[in-house]
């Protein structure tokens, strides 16, 4: 059973990632698990008002990173194999991709609706229930479900950010930056019934908007940061933020070899691991295939993330390889 | 530091909103505060065995109801005649606080007017017939109260 943790493809995990993947694959359940229980609470009370309509398909949408993390999670512990030689890493940035896409077309859908609601003035109603022989204004049951929903975010962000940068996956990220907005939609769709309470009817097409604008943003930022990774930019944190530290980390290991006279490397994520390629121009011309094979080691051993290692010789290190240890300038993404 | 001022704002709000003895839910018409104690514009199309043209107004179990729920605000009936569609343009327009006749729970009105919740009346000719009352969208205030009094009624 372990077994199933000990691997990324050829990669094998460290102790230390392979705690956090147990530890991410619980989390992400107990989300999902979590999740299944709030919307189905939301859709006893969810009524016509707007906001309240809005983060209930907003928590809907959350388990979208839980559920292609655990698709992709076997897919990317396969081994390489003839067919698929780069083994299916990338399954963890289509996942990436689909969700960001997802959030970005309801997002948009749920804004436009919002507004449309608003521009033409109409007035959400909220009328009541019959619970247990008195009439309770179905607005109060609206917003003990939604009070009682929002601890949730708090318990499963945090440690999801936390083990996101252990494994380097950008869907946990992803998933933990969407439960820091999670409360956020939950406390405005709180606002919006009370204002419809107070009679305040535009509240809640206002709260409803305010809501979609959080998703719009999310599926936005995840889209970008996907579709960057699977056009092969330059690796960045999991968090893509800045440049991956592993580049100057191998640039330097090469560096330290007394055969290497000028260094590049062109290093890609392919969804948690690297694929790293490597461009020496040697010191003198009898360097074959044991330096290559130094070179390529030296690579691998500095992070458990580097997944394939390819070295070259040449005479010239293309433009286009790093090969300058990360500057001040070099930390910026849009370098 | 976000989350301590959406905390504070909830705070500020629940204690605004009991503070100040705002009755909750409210209508931003004020449909409600016209009626108690007032009139009440009620809209009728007739609908045989529930609510059928008399002489002297309409009549049947639908219009008893009516004027029970009417005395229970303390409000006078003033009842006016029309097609479904008209009535339901009048509540939408504001002219009418109440309308009643052959609605049910499925009436295609919802986004122009604001359904009760579903009740039986004794005493019609089909028993399973479901009916419902039409108040003005979003008139929560008024929608509660009407609520309230089928529910006191025992008809919901």
């Amino acid at each position: 059973m372990n077994a199933t943790y000990e691997r990324f493809g050829r990669t094998d995990l460290p102790e230390e990632q392979q705690h956090a993947l147990r530890a991410a694959v619980r989390w992400e359940i107990f989300t999902l698990g979590y999740t299944a229980v709030s919307i189905t609470l939301v859709a006893f009370v969810v009524g016509s008002s707007q906001s309240m309509k809005t983060a209930w398909i907003e928590d809907m949408l959350s388990t979208l990173p839980q559920i292609v993390f655990l698709i992709a999670l076997p897919l990317v512990r396969r081994r390489p194999s003839k067919r698929h030689p780069y083994g299916m890493h990338r399954a963890m940035g289509i996942g990436h991709l689909v969700a960001g896409v997802a959030l970005l077309a309801v997002g948009l859908i749920l804004f436009f609706e919002s507004a449309l609601g608003l521009i033409k003035l109409e007035h959400p109603t909220i009328g009541t229930v019959s619970l247990f022989g008195t009439t309770v204004w179905l607005g109060w049951l609206m917003i003990a479900v939604m009070a009682l929903i929002v601890v949730g975010p708090f318990i499963y962000g945090p440690p999801k950010r936390r083990i996101a940068s252990v494994l380097h996956n950008k869907i946990l990220a992803a998933d933990g930056d969407m439960a820091k907005a999670d409360w956020q939609t939950n406390a405005a769709s709180i606002v919006g019934v009370l204002g419809v309470g107070m009679g305040l009817w535009w509240l809640d097409g206002a709260a409803a908007i305010f809501i979609s604008i959080g998703i719009v943003l999310d599926g936005f930022r995840n889209s970008r940061a996907a579709l960057a990774d699977l056009m092969d930019q330059r690796a960045l944190t999991y968090d893509s933020s800045t440049l991956h530290p592993e580049i100057s980390r191998s640039l330097s290991a090469l560096r330290a070899l007394e055969w290497v006279d000028e260094a590049g490397v062109r290093v890609r994520d392919i969804g948690q691991v690297l694929h790293i390629e490597a461009f020496i121009v040697p010191r003198d011309e009898n360097a074959g295939a044991r330096r290559i094979a130094e070179a390529a080691e030296c690579i691998s051993a500095t992070s458990w993330q580097v997944q394939d290692v390819v070295v070259t010789l040449t005479d010239e290190v293309p433009s286009h390889a790093t090969t300058a240890l990360a500057t001040r300038s070099d930390q910026t993404p849009s370098d | 530091m976000r989350r301590v001022l959406g905390a504070a704002t909830a705070v500020l709000l629940i204690g605004a909103v009991s503070g100040c003895g705002m009755a909750i839910p409210a209508d931003p018409d004020g449909t409600l505060d016209g009626v108690i104690g007032g009139e009440l514009r009620v809209g009728y199309s007739p609908e045989p065995g529930l609510i059928d043209v008399g002489a002297e107004g309409p009549t049947g179990p639908l219009a008893d109801l009516v004027q029970d729920y009417a005395r229970s605000e303390g409000a006078e009936p003033v009842w006016s005649l029309a097609s479904e569609e008209t009535l339901v343009d009048a509540l939408d327009r504001g002219s009418l606080d109440l309308a009643v006749g052959g609605f049910t729970d499925k009436a295609p009105w919802t986004d122009r007017a604001a359904l009760s919740r579903p009740f039986t009346l004794d005493e019609v000719p089909d028993p399973a017939h479901v009916s419902v009352m039409l108040v003005p969208a979003g008139e929560n205030a008024m929608l509660s109260s009407v609520e309230s009094f089928l529910d006191a009624e025992g008809l919901t």
